[in-house]
């Protein structure tokens, strides 16, 4: 009775459904690919599949160098991730900092990152296992914070009753309310990874998928950019699968019921906003401080490699500084245009159609396979091509971002909705309250501490889709700025850019953390502890 | 035992010296260390890059003490950091490139030209060609929002004005061209147009170098204190570069399937390797590096360029030009 929506359906009628929906997925991409066949811009399924039976060598081996960055990247960034989660709970007052910098870190932009690294490490495989671990350790990290406090009082009362410490805590209970939101980190890292090794590629690299990818799209071979794309959105599908697998065989147990009483700061919200500031100061302080030190440490040249006072010096005390800021400000209002609706957009979609998939699951077997399609397509591959489909104008750019924002969120969504817990929907049950009921007062109240964490985490995923887009499709706002900054060795607009952009990102992210704890000290409280 | 496991080991040792004395008798050029130094190249691996695998291929770098490694670029690889921070000792850059990363502190020079006459035209199709500058107004015109500078240049030295030209933002991609977006693209002689030829679709190209458009194009650059410190380094890799760059244009074809056979993993097509290889002799090779040899240039280009570089925003004096190397290189 109390068992979550997901397997209401029994599992051959889901399989068919799903095998279903994947048929339509492919019918309707060969009958796009058909009609607007001539135009150099989408070949259909027949096409990538001749093109893979001539070309299976060639692509085996760029997708053997492309997964091994990406499983190394996947390894070290979630492992990170879990290294950061543990230290952020055994020293609770730095979680904020730990948190701060690993946002700051996440928030800055590829286009910019990519080439340092490469003179960092040199020819080779490291910046792409570099930016594929970047590309995922955030995504884990924050379900992880999330996941390490869902747990009842009760739970922690009981190990203080036998005179257990904080590590038992963290063994006997976190670890294990933890888990479902460390495999919900770790689906929606999968695409990710996949995604940072090939645009790693793109920093000078011998081999790989990314490689391919440009020569693809320069030599206008749309099969075998298609082809690309295809492969690399299957080995994302697998792996996502994989992922899951592995979590259904560990979650056995229903999730638990956590009451936590609504807290009351009432009497506190400046000091709140107080520590938030002073917080931010000192994640702003450190971070000024690690990255001066490092490249003074490494002996990074001055030629590219700005350092803080630099960048204040391009953007304040320069003779052109007025100018600069201009150029910065007017790229900035560009990039939001897009951006903006796209999160948004993004978003809803995500929310919408795992509430929906809750109210009938029967669904699931079509929109899945579309949902985990449209997110593991690399971008890198698809973005131009989008955007020549769709115009160069809003609408190529805002949906590329809100296909971006909308998986990450609809993964979340789905998942909360699922911890929502047995018991309170035995008593819906018990009450004969129908599914909207449940939804409206169980399901959505369940999902919100996971919308949160990834509408958080959909701050920077935004920024990287549009940053992306405009650098490799339409050539607008700061992504091509930053492009182009690099291209004509100016380094000083490159850094200030990205310093902008990181700010702006972690800005954006402290205003949906704002709204956050509006919504949760009502509905969750114990995230707040 | 102690005493006989003592004697072994003086006999194992005295051994080992006299096989080192023997090979340092009998093989004086090994016994010379092979110096590591890395070419960053500033794009994919692809025929554009020939000359350098050819050298490699025969060991000319090898004979002449130096271990090469050739540095594949791509989209978000500049070529100037490696270069500045060392781990490049050369870099293929290009004129106007070079001059802004001058301009930002970079202390480069040019030290032999690849390509003499640059690349960049102007690719429409034949129905509604561009054949000169002067078909260029009323058209619409795919490019990168990035080489405004180099269309603001072009119309500036043939008297075009060029708000009666529709700029459209494009990606670096022949498909605007062909789904009727625009009228004509700005791109390289050498890719797009060969792309689409290879797709069977024929196009006008329009080079820029012949309206007055002088740019050094895939120029090697190196910083000053490597042609102060490291001259026998960089001697000893633009001898291999001339030597591997003259055998190029000698069979172009040999060139392409050496290209595609060297990077079996990099996605090469060895028909459009030879259209590409093909089309780019032109450009790098004229009268006057038959008469000087690969890679020269002269005063009157070098103030050809300076004039362009100026029309492009760019302030520099011929002194950018360093051509010490390549007199050795030619005179040696």
């Amino acid at each position: 009775m109390s068992a979550p929506a997901s397997t209401a359906t029994s599992a051959p009628a889901g399989g068919r459904r799903t095998a279903l929906g994947i048929f339509f997925v492919i019918l309707g991409w060969e009958l796009a690919a058909r009609a607007l066949a001539g135009a150099y811009l989408l070949a259909g399924p027949t096409d990538v599949l001749t093109y893979l039976a001539a070309n299976a060598g060639l692509m085996w081996r760029a997708l053997k160098v492309t997964l091994t960055e990406a499983a190394a990247g996947f390894v070290i960034g979630n492992l990170a991730a879990i290294a950061l989660a543990a230290l952020a709970l055994i020293l609770p007052r730095a979680e904020r900092a730990i948190s701060g910098l690993a946002l700051l870190v996440f928030c800055l932009p590829i286009v910019a990152t990519g080439p340092i690294l490469r003179v960092f490490f040199g020819p080779g495989l490291g910046p792409q296992i570099t930016l594929a671990a970047l590309a995922v350790y955030y995504t884990t990290l924050i379900p992880l914070l999330v996941g390490l406090r869902a747990a009842p009082a009760t739970w922690f009362d009981l190990v203080r009753s036998y005179g257990r410490g904080p590590m038992a805590m963290l063994v006997h209970v976190r670890a294990m309310a933890a888990l479902p939101y460390l495999f919900a980190g770790l689906q929606i890292a999968a695409p990710a990874a996949v995604l940072g090794a090939m645009v790693g590629e793109f920093t000078g690299a011998e081999r790989g998928m990314g490689v391919l990818a440009i020569r693809a799209m320069r030599a206008l071979d749309v099969e075998a950019t298609w082809a690309l794309a295809s492969v690399a959105t299957a080995v994302s599908i697998l792996v996502y699968a994989a992922v899951r697998r592995i979590a259904r065989m560990v979650l056995r147990d229903p999730p638990p019921l956590i009451l936590a009483p609504p807290r009351h700061s009432a009497g506190r919200p400046r000091n709140g906003w107080h520590a938030a500031l002073a917080n931010a100061a000192a994640v702003g302080g450190l971070a000024v401080i690690l990255w001066w030190g490092a490249f003074e440490a490494a002996g990074v040249s001055p030629f590219f490699g700005k350092r803080p006072g630099d960048v204040l010096a391009f953007l304040f005390t320069d003779p052109h500084a007025a100018m600069h800021r201009v150029t910065l400000g007017a790229a900035l209002a560009e990039t939001a245009l897009y951006a903006v609706p796209g999160y948004l957009a993004g978003l809803a979609l995500g929310a919408g159609l795992a509430a929906i998939l809750v109210l009938r699951p029967a669904l699931a077997g079509i929109a899945m396979p579309v949902a985990i399609a449209l997110r593991s397509v690399p971008i890198v591959t698809t973005a131009p091509l989008v955007v020549l489909l769709l115009g160069r104008g809003a609408a190529g750019t805002v949906t590329l971002v809100a296909i971006m924002v909308f998986f990450p969120t609809f993964v979340a969504c789905l998942h909360g909705m699922r911890q929502a817990p047995g018991q309170v929907l035995d008593v819906f049950d018990s009450y004969a309250a129908g599914p909207l009921d449940r939804l409206i007062h169980v399901q959505l109240p369940a999902m919100l501490p996971a919308f949160f964490a990834a509408a958080r985490m959909a701050v920077p995923a935004a920024v990287l889709a549009v940053t992306v887009v405009e650098w490799l499709a339409t050539g607008a706002g700061i992504g091509s700025l930053m492009a182009l900054s690099a291209s004509v060795s100016d380094y000083g607009m490159l850094w200030s850019a990205l310093v902008l952009l990181a700010l702006l990102s972690c800005a954006g992210y402290a205003a949906v953390a704002a709204a956050e704890r509006r919504v949760l000290s009502v509905y969750a409280s114990e995230q707040l502890a | 035992m102690t005493r006989g496991f003592l004697t072994r080991r003086a006999a194992l040792s005295a051994g080992a010296a006299g096989l080192g004395a023997l090979a340092a008798g009998f093989l004086p050029g090994r016994a010379q260390a092979q110096t590591a130094v890395t070419l960053q190249l500033s794009w994919l691996h692809s025929v554009q890059f020939a000359g350098s695998y050819i050298a490699r291929q025969n060991g000319w770098w090898q004979d002449l003490g130096l271990d090469v490694s050739l540095a594949p670029g791509g989209p978000n690889a500049p070529v100037e950091p490696p270069v500045v921070s060392g781990t490049a000792l050369v870099g293929i850059s290009a004129a106007d490139y070079t001059a802004a990363a001058v301009a930002q502190g970079a202390p480069f020079r040019i030290i032999a030209v690849a390509m003499q006459k640059n690349p960049f035209v102007i690719a429409s199709l034949p129905g509604n060609p561009v054949n000169a500058p002067a078909d260029l107004p009323g058209k619409r015109l795919g490019m990168a929002i990035a080489n405004t500078p180099v269309l603001s240049a072009l119309c500036q030295l043939n008297g075009v004005d060029i708000d009666t030209i529709e700029i459209v933002p494009t990606q670096y991609s022949a498909a605007p061209l062909l789904a009727g977006e625009v009228d004509c693209l700005l791109c390289w002689e050498t890719d797009l147009p060969v792309a689409m030829a290879m797709q069977g679709v024929e196009s006008q190209t329009m080079l820029m170098a012949d309206h007055g458009y002088a740019l050094h194009s895939q120029t090697y650059i190196a910083t000053e204190e490597s042609l102060a410190t490291r001259r026998g380094d960089l001697v000893a890799l633009m001898a291999g570069e001339v030597r591997g760059w003259e055998t190029y244009k000698a069979d172009t074809d040999a060139a392409a399937a050496l290209t595609v056979e060297m990077f079996p993993d990099a996605g090469l097509d060895l028909e459009t390797q030879r259209l590409q290889a093909q089309r780019q002799v032109p450009l790098m090779f004229s009268d006057l590096t038959d008469r000087q040899g690969f890679g020269w240039w002269t005063d009157e280009t070098v103030a050809e360029n300076t004039e362009t570089l100026a029309l492009l925003g760019h302030d520099v004096t011929p002194d950018l030009w360093d051509r010490s190397i390549l007199e050795e290189v030619h005179g040696g």
